[in-house]
């Protein structure tokens, strides 16, 4: 084992050497540079692989003495990891500067080894006087490396860094020195060991002065000006080592001193941590700037782990649980450090630093999946390491009741994800032209971050949590498919089908009851609709990956044991979905909507099973029936995520445009099987809470009426849509409101009713989506109004169409008529009268949307431009035949459907219904599928069959032989009326349907950006503004610890 | 608190003063270094034993008898550190003022706020 004193002795010897050698060949003091990084590195390699194997924790004495009289060094497991982490990012950054080194003097080479030196100082040395000198040796090296960029921001950005620096290690020297003075030492150990010592107002001036010079080195808002000018004007390689590997070294010297601060000063940590990340996060939804974009992601991202571990200590009396420790503040901090350094290096590629004008991202596959990986790893998303880290940090403070720091970090991660998402999406649609120079050693460091960063997660799953391999699959089949994402696209579209196929074949038959209804749904529903995807021609690039992990991880959603493998499906649900929306054309906004709304509510129910296990213990999902306490407030919590999902009033904002501006073969998808996930997750923690806890809840009826309200809106909105596809959407989040309606109802019929309708919607919906896409695909345009009189040219559509709207009117015969007797039939057995009135005059009402459908597009005049129109493609029809079968399967034949539904619901209520033969018979009455389908057939057929033996000669119409008022129209538009058709209705009804939801949204959101603009005037540039907030955020927090 | 704290936090003080109000960057910078020099004073202050002689042991002052008659030597010590230091900061302050002042032909801080917000 090589000593760790040659981190420094190397270090050093280079250092010197360099400027002698470097007089004879650069080339020489290149390789010297380099290779004293890669040795410095294979030291802390060796040292963490030693400890990792269980090395006990090593001592090392310098100048031939022991402790205290020596300065001495620790290299424990936390150190090993830090100090590796340091050298890997410094070698990693040199490498990235190669050009750099090579071109500008040897002084900026020797530098940025004084640089990394220090790093490791700060990270092992167990002294406070050698801690100043590793901070100051650290300091003035990156105050010089950032110098020798000489222009004009990087002097000032770095003149404002030293005052700041300056003033920061004035105070650690003055309160080292005092704390000398009350110790007697100067070693660390030792002064812990007499830590009665630092006592009364000295001992506390002292110990606030040096924690506050280290507090001000981690950025805390809003003394930070100086730092984020930092981040924006110095070159990314070293901005990379200043953001992580200094950032890190200074969080370390805060935990080093941890065992000295009491429960009030680890509490003002805490907040001083959680002020910065939600008020930074806050002011970055304002920047432009990518690179002070990321200053600002980063300040935050060290604030929140600077509130994770000081609450983790807290809450454990110094000797936090050994995982906890690793997998919070662990993963939170890998998650940072790598995607950080990652994102900051991909900067350096960008001449223009607008974040708007990234777009040269989306050309290279390659490029971009890397930042679409660092993005997902900053919000947090699995399968990162991030991820495990929220996920434990907030059923932590769950349990240990910290109600407020949930809702803290919550926030402040999601004004995170809002700019960085925000982000993303710019850079896959925006436009903007620059160039971009890519160099083998400017792409290697973040690669290999990113693949640091999935490695980490994949082995905190392995290592902490014992999941089933099929948990894997959504994301390694996904892997898979960018793999092959080369081959025509009608290959991976039937090699898709044959993998969720095989997928369903292997989960459907493990589960049971509700779970299993819903893998059919999901599944089943799935492989129906894809084969319409197999109209692309091309090769349609990145887009069966995410169909593919969509549909996986719905399946394992359905597989979830534990509430973590839910949440984790959940999430990865919702990233694939998300990517499958941004496709669309005009998705941009709408997409971002999606995944925010999405996001929020993947953070309620987070906090829902946070509290789950706060009450039972056990993050098993079935343990969640032993909850008593809380159970309405935890309830809730589940509701508005799932709510979310469904689309209910006030948080649908999102649901029209993404589904109306996904690409036309992804929104039945989305609408039709997605939205499903929410009535699953809300039948799911209804039916395991069980109805005689929450049946008394006053929860449950206030659901009944949003649904209901819900589909009453949704449906009025429909109505007056002249964007087809915007039609359908809103038609989906109504029906979505009568299937939250019938769960809320908490009884046997409701939920049958609720089950049936998903499968009813599933059918109608696709159907309707699919066919309208073939329309689409022929008239390039979605608008109503120009099309009409299609029904000669695509009859196949027509019927198709026709055939959907009886389904979902919910007159006799087909299905519709069905789920509405069970809706009706449910409600008044449950006493709801008033909720079931609501949802029958939204039903009523719906016909006038599902008469635009046909009337407006199939009926009336064709235009000229669409005279030879052709019928859609084959493989759109395909599909809607299917979905037309199974539609007149479970219309002629109710039981095949109801019966297996009521076995399920049977787990949760008594049964209410009967069967006779084909006959369903309820407490109010009987429904006859099949004797209503005969006798529906007769009344048509009964008049056709009359008038085709009564009327001898019948003549074809043409199109303009017809007269009106004694007028011959010439022209097709004058015939038919389908310009806002319903102008009448919203005169009188409009005012039910004025966007009030998405007014108060706006209003929310630029509240919050003035507030974020407010904020930042804060910043105003001036390195003395910056040296006074550093000096009142002192005198502030002096006062706010309770000094006198 | 002995006479030379009092003048150390005196300078301390003093030093912040002139940083907080001096727009000239050459003011603010010997703003820093008389806080520097504050900080020096403070800390041979506190090692300081009133009556007692410097830490050096030669034929006067012999081994065994040092630890009665010497002033406590770590601090002494560390000021020499912490002179070294201060003094390799304000040099790097000066060469960054003399940079910025090819720049912009200013020395007045008010004139670097090109990044900001």
């Amino acid at each position: 084992m090589v000593n760790p004193l040659y981190l420094f002795i190397i270090a050093l010897g280079t250092g010197f050497l360099l400027s002698l050698i470097d007089k004879l060949y650069r080339s020489v003091s290149l390789i010297l540079f380099y290779a004293t990084l890669t040795a410095m590195l294979g030291i802390a390699g060796q040292w963490l692989v030693e400890i990792m194997r269980g090395m006990e924790a090593v001592v090392i004495y310098t100048a031939g003495f022991q402790a205290p009289y020596s300065i001495n060094l620790r290299l424990g497991m936390e150190e090993a990891v830090f100090v590796f982490l340091a050298n890997l990012v410094g070698l990693l950054s040199a490498i990235y500067l190669f050009n750099k080194f090579r071109h500008s003097k040897v002084n900026a080479m020797v530098l940025f080894l004084m640089m990394i030196l220090g790093i490791n100082g700060l990270i092992m040395t167990r002294d406070m006087f050698n801690l100043f000198v590793f901070m100051e040796i650290t300091s003035i090296a990156t105050y010089a490396l950032i110098g020798i960029n000489r222009n004009t921001e990087s002097l000032s950005a770095g003149f404002k860094y030293i005052i700041a620096g300056g003033i920061a290690s004035s105070f650690f020297l003055i309160g080292t020195i005092y704390l000398y003075r009350l110790t007697g030492t100067l070693n660390i150990d030792s002064m812990i060991a007499s830590k009665e010592l630092i006592a009364g107002n000295a001992g506390f001036i002292a110990l606030f002065l040096a924690l506050s010079a280290i507090v001000i080195e981690l950025k805390p808002f809003p003394a930070n000006g100086w730092a984020l000018d930092v981040y924006q004007a110095v070159d990314s390689g070293v901005v990379a080592v200043i953001a992580t590997a200094s950032s890190a070294a200074m969080f370390f010297v805060i935990y080093k001193l941890m065992p000295l601060l009491n429960i009030t000063m680890l509490d003002l940590l805490a907040g001083i941590g959680g002020i910065t990340f939600v008020f930074s996060n806050l002011v970055g939804l304002k920047q432009k700037n990518a690179k002070r974009l990321l200053g600002y992601s980063s300040i935050a991202q060290m604030g929140l782990v600077l509130t994770a571990l000081s609450l983790v200590m807290k809450g454990s009396c110094g000797i936090p649980p050994k995982n906890l420790l690793i997998i919070v503040v662990g993963g939170l901090f890998l998650n940072h450090f790598l995607a950080k350094a990652g994102l900051f290096w991909l900067a350096g590629l960008f001449k223009e630093q607008d974040t708007d004008k990234w777009s040269v991202i989306r050309r290279n596959p390659l490029l971009l999946f890397i930042f679409g990986s660092f993005i997902f790893a900053l919000v947090g998303l699995p399968p990162f390491p991030g991820f495990w880290a929220k996920w434990e940090l907030i059923l932590y403070l769950a349990k240990s009741g910290q109600h407020f720091w949930i809702f803290t970090i919550l926030l402040g991660s999601f004004l995170e994800a809002i700019y960085l998402i925000r982000w993303l999406i710019s850079v896959v649609k925006d436009t903007v032209e620059q160039e971009v120079v890519l160099s083998f050693q400017k792409i290697l460091p973040p690669v290999l971050f990113m693949i640091g960063l999935y490695n980490a997660g994949f082995l905190m799953i392995i290592n902490y949590y014992s999941f089933n391999p099929l948990f894997f699959a959504p994301l390694m089949v996904a892997a898979f498919f960018f793999g092959i994402d080369w081959l025509p696209t009608k290959f991976k579209g039937i090699f898709t089908i044959a993998v969720i196929g095989a997928f369903a074949y292997h989960v459907v038959p493990q589960l049971d009851g509700i779970y299993q209804i819903f893998a059919v749904l999901f599944l089943g529903g799935g492989l129906i609709q894809l084969i319409a995807t197999l109209q692309a021609s091309g090769k349609r690039t990145g887009f069966y990956p995410f169909v593919i992990m969509m549909f996986l991880s719905l399946g394992i959603l359905l597989k979830s044991e534990t509430t973590l493998q839910f949440f984790y499906a959940w999430e990865l649900m919702t990233v694939s979905s998300f990517l499958l929306i941004l496709r669309g054309g005009k998705a941009r906004n709408h997409s971002l909507l999606y995944i925010l709304f999405s996001l929020a509510g993947a953070y309620f129910i987070l906090t829902g099973f946070a509290y789950a296990f706060a009450a039972a213990g056990d993050i098993n999902i079935l343990s969640i029936t032993n909850i008593t306490a809380y159970s309405s407030v935890i309830y809730t919590f589940f509701l508005v995520g799932f709510l979310i999902k469904t689309g209910a009033l006030g948080l649908h904002i999102w649901l029209p445009g993404s589904y109306a501006e996904s690409e036309d073969d992804v929104s039945p998808l989305i609408s039709s099987i997605l939205s499903k996930a929410g009535i699953f997750g809300m039948m799911l923690v209804a039916g395991i809470f069980g109805k005689s806890l929450f049946g008394k809840i006053e929860i449950s009826a206030a659901l009944g009426w949003l649904g209901a309200i819900t589909a009453l809106i949704g449906t009025l909105m429909a109505i007056f849509q002249e964007d087809i596809k915007k039609l359908l959407a809103y038609s989906s989040m109504g029906q979505l409101g009568y299937m939250v309606l019938s769960v809320a109802m908490l009884s046997h019929l409701g939920w049958i009713s609720a089950l049936y309708m998903s499968f009813n919607h599933l059918f109608f919906k696709a159907l309707l989506f699919i066919a309208i896409a073939g329309v689409i695909s022929r008239t390039g345009t979605r608008n109503m109004c120009e099309m009409g009189g299609l029904i000669k040219r695509m009859p196949y559509s027509f019927i198709s169409v026709l055939i959907a709207i009886i389904a979902l009117s919910g007159v006799p015969p087909l299905s519709g008529f069905g789920s509405k007797w069970l809706l009706y039939t449910a409600g008044i057995e449950r006493g709801w009268y008033l909720q079931t009135a609501v949802a029958f005059f939204a039903s009523t009402i719906a016909f006038l949307y599902c008469y635009r459908l046909i009337h407006t597009i199939f009926l009336g005049q064709p235009k000229p431009k669409f005279k030879e129109i052709k019928e859609a493609s084959l493989w759109y029809l395909i599909p809607q035949y299917i979905l037309i079968m199974a539609i007149m399967a479970i219309s002629m034949f109710p039981n095949l459907i109801i019966e297996p539904l009521a076995a399920a619901v049977n787990n949760y209520f008594s049964t209410t219904i009967d069967w006779n033969g084909y006959t369903v018979i309820s407490s109010l009455g009987y429904w006859n599928g099949n004797a209503v389908m005969y006798v529906t057939m007769g009344v048509f057929a009964l008049p056709l069959i009359i008038l085709i033996l009564t009327q001898r000669r019948p003549q074809l119409v043409k199109q303009f032989n017809i007269v009106f008022a004694a007028e011959r129209p010439d022209r097709p538009e004058t015939t038919h009326v389908a310009n806002n058709f319903f102008a009448p209705y919203q005169k009188a009804l409009g005012f039910l349907a004025y966007p009030y939801a998405t007014r108060f949204w706006s209003a929310v959101s630029e509240w919050t950006q003035t507030v974020a603009s407010l904020f930042r005037q804060i910043y105003t540039g001036n390195g003395q503004t910056y040296a006074l907030h550093i000096i009142l955020y002192v005198v502030v927090l002096y006062f706010i610890s309770g000094g006198r | 608190m002995t006479l030379v704290s009092i003048i150390g936090f005196v300078l301390i003080i003093v030093g912040l003063w002139g940083m907080l109000t001096q727009n000239n960057i050459i003011k603010i910078i010997i703003g820093f270094s008389i806080i520097d020099t504050g900080i020096h004073l403070l800390i041979v202050s506190i090692g300081y034993i009133k009556g007692k002689t410097a830490p050096i042991i030669d034929s006067v002052l012999l081994k065994t008898d040092a630890v009665n008659q010497v002033v406590d030597p770590i601090p002494s010590a560390l000021v020499l550190t912490a002179i070294v230091i201060g003094l390799a900061v304000t040099a790097l302050m000066l060469v960054y003022a003399v940079n910025l002042y090819q720049r912009k032909q200013s020395l007045d801080i008010n004139d670097f706020e090109e990044l900001k917000w």
